[in-house]
């Protein structure tokens, strides 16, 4: 977006941008959640959405995801264009069956007659909140056939793949991460969508392929500024987009740099790292990998337990160093 | 004494803010306790308060401007008269109070 004028705002006000945009273009969209009427959002991301839109597009639920999960289907399945609000991830869990039994099949159980363009709006990652307010649970969702996710790490991402996800005909979940929220970001003055299934390259590197989503690229690009006096040269993908995956960046990638570096804040236990790993390695061979992720504990709300237990710059750091000098 | 304001490490993990709102004109004495400026945040507004007595000099970043924390917002004097240093020149920080709202 370079010499295209942007306006310098919070993650928070990116998504607001996004949904009201969206909700003024189609007025089939509408959101509910826990917070989202006259109190703006937990995050306060729909602040004004409220007073614009009234009641029956903001829709206070109660505490009570599969329900809200589930009337978002169902209104999605009768036409609506439902934006369901999920304030911690972790509380995802509860509207599975809806989401994934319901929502993710739906077209392929009426032969193409139905679809669910819904939207899951939610919010992971640890931030002194505990064992179930903290998990990062995308690699579940990505083994779902029929489910879109995606996950920005920029408020400039976080406008468009909100934009993109709202006009979706599938059921998307759109992950955010607490601990992007302070950080503002340029974002396009002109209206401008992120297309689901394009990873970016936010440093060019040529010795090691580090690929990663949501908060990690941060790490990894802290890491990367550790390195680079060392001598050793990090390349960092953004995913943006779990499922569908933009295989042919990260390959050809993998393939300049010869070395991949997965990086995660879930789990690496059949995480997102294991899906990118393998996809390259079908299209260009096998090459030096290692995968870095939670440790597997639970993520402790005790914040020396916490740090430990996600990964850190200096973590991917080490690992990087290890892997460059194989 | 000139004296600088700058963008106080007052919320966890913030490291840029938006200035929100300046409570005064270059040229403005504040007492102890008066309300300097409003910062806004990702989810907070931050109130620089005064911790001492003086002179609003000059304002380094308009309503609506990002700045990174420890960045110089402002310069300060003892009295309305005094000379100002250059630009660069080093400054004691303006003892400031600030609340989280």
């Amino acid at each position: 977006m370079s010499g295209e004028p942007v306006t310098r705002m919070f993650f928070r006000e990116a998504v607001k941008r996004a949904v009201e945009e969206e909700m003024t273009r189609d007025a089939r969209i509408f959101v509910l959640g826990q917070d989202v009427g006259a109190f703006g959002g937990s995050y306060r991301e729909f602040d004004g959405l409220f007073a614009r839109f009234g009641p029956e597009r903001m829709r206070d639920t109660p505490v009570a995801e599969a329900a809200s999960i589930g009337i978002a289907a169902g209104a999605a399945a009768a036409g609506y264009r439902p934006l369901a609000v999920i304030t911690y991830m972790d509380f995802l869990m509860l509207g599975f069956d809806a989401l994934i039994n319901y929502a993710a099949k739906l077209r392929y159980k009426t032969a193409g007659a139905l679809t669910a363009p819904m939207v899951v709006k939610t919010t992971a990652g640890a931030q002194g909140q505990g064992v179930a307010h903290s998990q990062c649970i995308e690699a579940w969702l990505m083994s779902v056939p029929g489910l879109k996710v995606v996950a920005p790490s920029t408020p400039a991402d976080a406008y468009g793949l909100m934009k993109t996800a709202l006009r979706s005909d599938g059921p998307v979940v759109y992950i955010d991460h607490k601990r992007l929220f302070p950080t503002p970001g340029d974002v396009p003055e002109a209206e401008t969508l992120v297309p689901f299934g394009q990873a970016a390259i936010r440093r060019a590197g040529t010795d090691v392929s580090v690929i990663c989503h949501g908060y990690m690229v941060r790490i990894a690009l802290a890491a990367a500024d550790l390195l680079e006096p060392e001598g050793i040269s990090c390349e960092v993908i953004d995913l943006r987009t779990l499922a569908p995956m933009d295989v042919a960046t990260l390959a050809a990638s993998v393939e300049r740099t010869g070395r991949l570096l997965t990086l995660e804040e879930g789990q690496i236990t059949c995480g997102v790292g294991v899906e990118v790993a393998t996809r390259i390695f079908d299209r260009i061979g096998v090459r030096p990998w290692a995968r870095i992720g939670a440790l597997p504990a639970p993520v402790s709300s005790n914040p020396v337990l916490e740090a430990a237990c996600v990964p850190d710059a200096d973590r991917v750091a080490r690992a990087i160093r290890t892997l460059a000098a194989g | 004494m000139i004296y600088q304001l700058s963008v106080p490490a007052a919320v966890p993990g913030v490291e840029e803010i938006r200035i929100l709102e300046w409570h005064g004109e270059p040229g403005a004495a504040f007492e102890s306790g008066d309300m300097i400026v409003e910062l806004e945040t990702h989810k907070a507004v931050v109130e620089v308060r005064a911790g001492q007595s003086g002179v609003l000099r000059a304002i380094l970043a308009e309503a609506g401007d990002w700045r990174e924390v420890g960045v110089r917002l402002a310069l300060f004097s003892d009295n309305a008269d005094e000379d100002m240093p250059a630009a660069d020149a080093v400054s004691d920080d303006l003892v400031v109070d600030f609340e989280v709202t």
